[in-house]
């Protein structure tokens, strides 16, 4: 049985301290080391919140996030930092590059945050810019590359510090279809090939579609949790996986409990999206 | 270090921005360090001419007119100060000028020509004759010569307090640059005025000393009145004698002074004003960074590491400025024998660059707390 590597319990996040607004409630999940999971809902839903909840960016009114056993409940600002250096890798819709740094400067970075010389660095960096076809871009600046290039110096980034999780919020939003397709091939690979746990927050069922495992956000609340399964695809979507013996069903699914109307509209008005 | 390397890569990434701070940092130092110059030279100047050739400290007897035993113990009461620089045993009489019907009053102070010159540099301010103080010789004032029509080589004669006539020859004429030393003191010989005075050898009228640091007479006034050889005699010293000028001075400070810390405030509201702007500016970069695990402090440390870096700049290039000013300034009042030397002190424009520094990073406390504050999340608002 594989180890857990994250673990949300009953996570809950309201905004606003007179006017109450819930982005999201009461959501739990283990996440398994070297998963590949996506997260889906409609803009508002709150899928992004729990993403930065899990990410250790944003600290939940209620429940906990343990990663890699530690409970982060009653963690500081400095040791969720720690910790998102040491086991997280972020990649964003937008890149969120540093112009001021060059290419190989901006992939060392986590490493120099860890504490870590240039000198030790370098072969990592060099390692994961390979891995991403970025050789010879090293001494680029950040501003000089194209939108895919861009992207997949992002993902170098988050994997120089050999993350055991990495979250991507939209990381294909701002792609084109070529450069979508290379990026999910890339996340794929990485994650078979170095058993990097992966969380993707999108809006395309498509997309998700080709990931092992697909939460399902709406309202501020899970409504489903499915492995290998094939989704209803919503109308004029891409097709999904097929699975043996279905019929377009669900397997293993999880029902999230809860009654989803009533939050939406407040959950819509509080999101950042 | 990871603070500095990012910080010089921020201002590097806008050169302009960084450029107009440090220039600011060097417009205000540079200030400081030629204000600052300026007023400590013109002060070092006055005082110079003020009470540079007089006696600083006195001490005589408790009684007018009585005479003091210049002991050996006496004189090491005065060595033994390391402040005093020189102390002279003087004699001190008035006589009256009288020629015709011409009289004036003449203060005279007889001592060692050698000695005398270490208080009033008699030998090198002489306008005409020879410094020289043998028997019966006599320097005179140059208004004081003027108005009465004498000339090297030329006669004094003297009503002496005694009421007995007296005739001294005149070996030369100074020139103190005072019209009240000009006219009205003369200089003799020790011996002569002991004789005129009916003093023994070791009798004098005062010991007149001067101090390294002219502002430190009123302590050496009071460890020299303290001291066993000096009891039952009186001291004074210049600074209880012209509080006017003393007055003056402080007030020339204060306002020297006032003027300095506003141009710093000046200063310091500009570099803060625009460390936030940067701040505010590199607000989105501090998020991604704070996302990628660095710590509070490290990213607030990235605004201080700026302030220092644009305050050392900043500062050597107005300490230089400065110490431009201060050359173009004497340059420009080289022929002029009114102007006054400056004289840049080390200290001070050690003081001056220090200053400039602290007060760059202290106006980037803002910056730097309002960053160490920022949540990422701030920032991290995708998808």
């Amino acid at each position: 049985m594989a180890e857990v590597l994250l673990a949300a319990e009953q996570l809950g996040k309201t905004y606003g301290t007179t006017v109450k607004t819930v982005a999201l409630s009461d959501v739990s999940f283990e996440l398994q080391a070297a998963e590949f999971a996506a997260v889906i809902g409609q803009s508002g839903s709150g899928k992004s919140t729990l993403l930065n909840l899990i990410g250790l960016l944003d600290t939940p009114t209620s429940g906990r996030v343990v990663i890699n056993g530690h409970d982060t409940a009653a963690a500081t600002r400095k040791q969720r930092a720690a910790l998102r250096n040491d086991l997280i890798g972020f990649v964003f819709q937008f890149h969120y590059l540093l112009p001021e740094f060059s290419v190989l400067d901006n992939v060392l970075m986590p490493g120099r945050i860890a504490g870590a010389g240039v000198a030790k660095l370098k072969p990592r960096a060099e390692e994961v810019l390979a891995l991403l076809g970025l050789e010879g871009l090293e001494s680029k600046g950040a501003n000089d590359l194209s939108g895919g290039q861009k992207q997949r110096v992002a993902i170098a980034r988050a994997l120089m510090n050999r993350p055991a999780l990495v979250l991507a919020d939209e990381p294909t939003g701002n792609l084109d279809t070529e450069n979508t397709k290379a990026v999910y091939e890339l996340f794929r690979r990485i994650n078979q090939e170095l058993g990097t746990a992966f969380v993707i927050v999108t809006h395309d069922r498509a997309v998700a579609q080709q990931t092992d495992r697909i939460l399902e956000v709406q309202d501020g609340r899970l409504l489903q949790d499915v492995r290998n399964a094939y989704l209803d695809p919503a109308p004029g979507d891409g097709h999904g996986r097929s699975e043996p013996g279905g019929d377009g069903g669900e397997l293993s699914v999880t029902r999230a409990a809860g009654e989803p109307g009533g939050v939406r509209a407040a959950a819509e008005a509080a999101s950042p999206e | 270090m990871l603070s500095f390397n990012i910080a010089m890569r921020f201002l590097r990434k806008s050169p302009m921005q960084s450029i107009l701070i440090a220039a600011g940092i060097a417009i205000g130092i540079g200030v400081q360090v030629f204000l600052g110059s300026l007023i400590t030279s013109l002060q070092t100047s006055l005082v110079d001419q003020t009470i540079g050739h007089s006696p600083q400290v006195i001490v005589q007897s408790a009684t007018d007119g009585q005479a003091v035993r210049v002991t050996p113990a006496l004189k090491q009461a005065f060595a033994v100060q390391s402040q005093v620089t020189t102390a002279v045993p003087t004699r001190v009489f008035s006589a009256i000028y009288r020629k015709g019907k011409v009289s004036a009053p003449l203060q005279f102070t007889g001592g060692d020509l050698a000695q005398l010159n270490t208080i009033y540099d008699i030998s090198g301010r002489m306008s005409a004759g020879t410094a020289r103080l043998g028997s019966g010789d006599v320097l005179v004032g140059k208004d004081f010569a003027a108005k009465n029509g004498l000339k090297p080589g030329g006669t004094l004669p003297l009503v002496l307090p005694s009421g007995k006539a007296a005739s001294l020859t005149i070996a030369g004429v100074f020139d103190f640059g005072s019209a009240a030393a000009n006219s009205a003191t003369a200089f003799v010989d020790g011996g002569y005025a002991a004789g005129v005075l009916g003093y023994g050898a070791d009798q004098y009228s005062a010991v007149d000393a001067q101090v390294s640091n002219v502002f430190a007479s009123k302590s050496v006034a009071a460890q020299l009145a303290a001291d066993p050889a000096v009891k039952g005699l009186r001291v004074t010293e210049w600074q209880a004698q012209n509080s006017d000028l003393l007055s003056a001075l402080k007030s020339q400070s204060s306002s020297s002074y006032m003027i300095q810390f506003f141009v710093l405030v000046a200063v310091a509201l500009g570099i803060a004003s625009t460390l936030a702007i940067s701040a505010v500016q590199k607000t989105r970069q501090i998020g991604i960074l704070k996302a990628m695990g660095m710590k509070d402090r490290q990213t607030g440390r990235i605004f201080l590491w700026q302030a220092v870096i644009l305050g050392v700049s900043g500062a050597a290039v107005g300490v230089v400025a400065g110490l431009l000013l201060i050359a173009a300034f004497t340059f420009a009042g080289r022929n002029s024998a009114s102007l006054f030397p400056i004289h840049p002190q080390v200290g001070f424009i050690v003081i001056s660059f220090a200053v400039g520094v602290l007060v760059a990073m202290l106006s980037s406390l803002i910056p730097s707390r309002r960053t160490t504050k920022l949540d990422p999340i701030e920032v991290i608002q995708g998808g």
